[in-house]
């Protein structure tokens, strides 16, 4: 964007009436919180069909195992792509848009480091549990599907709650109970539950990004 | 008819730095050069502006780091975000009329 001197008629009031006024609040306010906007609506409608495709990919790919072994070794690689793929957007996209703000919405770095020791600990936890001779329904099944969301969901839930961020302690709120309904599912179901469900939060928080970028300022 | 209007906010300049500001969550400040880049002003033209509304009050700035590597900060006050409540209470009741 090239800067632009300040030179309109209405530089000191004179002329802006409060039609014009309006309109440039409202422009203002909703161009701001777009650019401010760490998770972007168009990349969660992206991570959202994405998660559906990846978790159902799974889903298909050990729904006809009897009894339960594992996803096959082609679909993991795939996976762990993905999810690698996920990550590096979302930081990306988030810290193109948090650049130059400072102060209480960022993480700090306490925080990072609980949301990373779960994520690290939930997956280092299969190792002893296969070990110990634990189901493979649960190890490769339940376990890594419906724990980590059970747990980085309420991890994330808990931390937006202190900032007062509801918005954000729904989506935590929204994949825990993701996480805790695919555990009903099976243990082949719970990867088809968990596509769906993160595929419908994802959704809804794109949706509501988007509301909230669009209502008026003037106009409530 | 705009005499209800805060004559500092109503300024089209003011108003895109005010409103911008506001957009900010809770706590949260905003470098110089990310807001100059959001509002598409000259330096010196939006430190003119900043000025007047730190002077009222209305925002606040912090310098912080020295030479290349100094960064100065600014952020909607308590009271920057009352006259803007203001402002924009205001303006619906001069639309509701109009």
């Amino acid at each position: 964007m090239n800067p632009r001197p300040d030179t309109t008629a209405a530089g000191n009031g004179g002329t802006f009436d409060p039609r014009q006024a309006a309109a440039l609040l409202d422009q203002t306010t909703q161009q701001a919180r777009r650019q401010l906007e760490p998770a972007q609506p168009w990349l969660l409608v992206i991570r959202a069909v994405v998660a559906l495709a990846i978790f159902g990919a799974v889903w298909l790919n050990t729904r006809g195992q009897h009894p339960y072994q594992h996803p096959t070794a082609a679909i993991i690689p795939v996976v762990i792509t993905f999810g690698l793929l996920n990550l590096i957007a979302t930081v990306t996209v988030a810290r193109r848009a948090t650049a130059g703000l400072s102060g209480k919405s960022r993480l700090r770095p306490a925080e990072i480091a609980v949301l990373a020791a779960i994520w690290i600990g939930v997956y280092a936890a299969m190792v002893p549990m296969a070990g110990a001779g634990v189901s493979d329904s649960v190890v490769y099944g339940l376990y890594p599907v419906t724990v980590p969301l059970i747990a980085a969901g309420l991890a994330w839930a808990g931390i937006t709650a202190v900032r007062a961020d509801w918005r954000g302690c729904g989506v935590g709120l929204a994949v825990a109970v993701t996480g805790a309904v695919a555990l009903s599912a099976g243990p082949a179901g719970a990867w088809a539950v968990a596509g769906v469900g993160l595929c419908v939060t994802l959704l809804g928080h794109a949706a509501v990004i988007v509301w909230q970028q669009r209502r008026s300022v003037v106009r409530p | 008819m705009t005499d209800e209007l805060d004559p500092l906010i109503h300024v089209p300049t003011r108003l895109k730095i005010v409103a911008t500001l506001a957009a900010l969550p809770d706590g949260d400040t905003l470098s110089f050069t990310r807001l100059q880049d959001m509002i598409g002003l000259t330096p010196g033209n939006l430190i003119i502006h900043l000025r007047k509304l730190e002077n009222a009050d209305y925002i606040s700035s912090e310098k912080t780091g020295n030479g290349s590597a100094s960064r100065t900060t600014a952020a909607l006050t308590s009271r920057g975000r009352a006259a803007l409540d203001a402002y924009t209470q205001a303006l619906r009741d001069l639309l509701g009329g109009l």
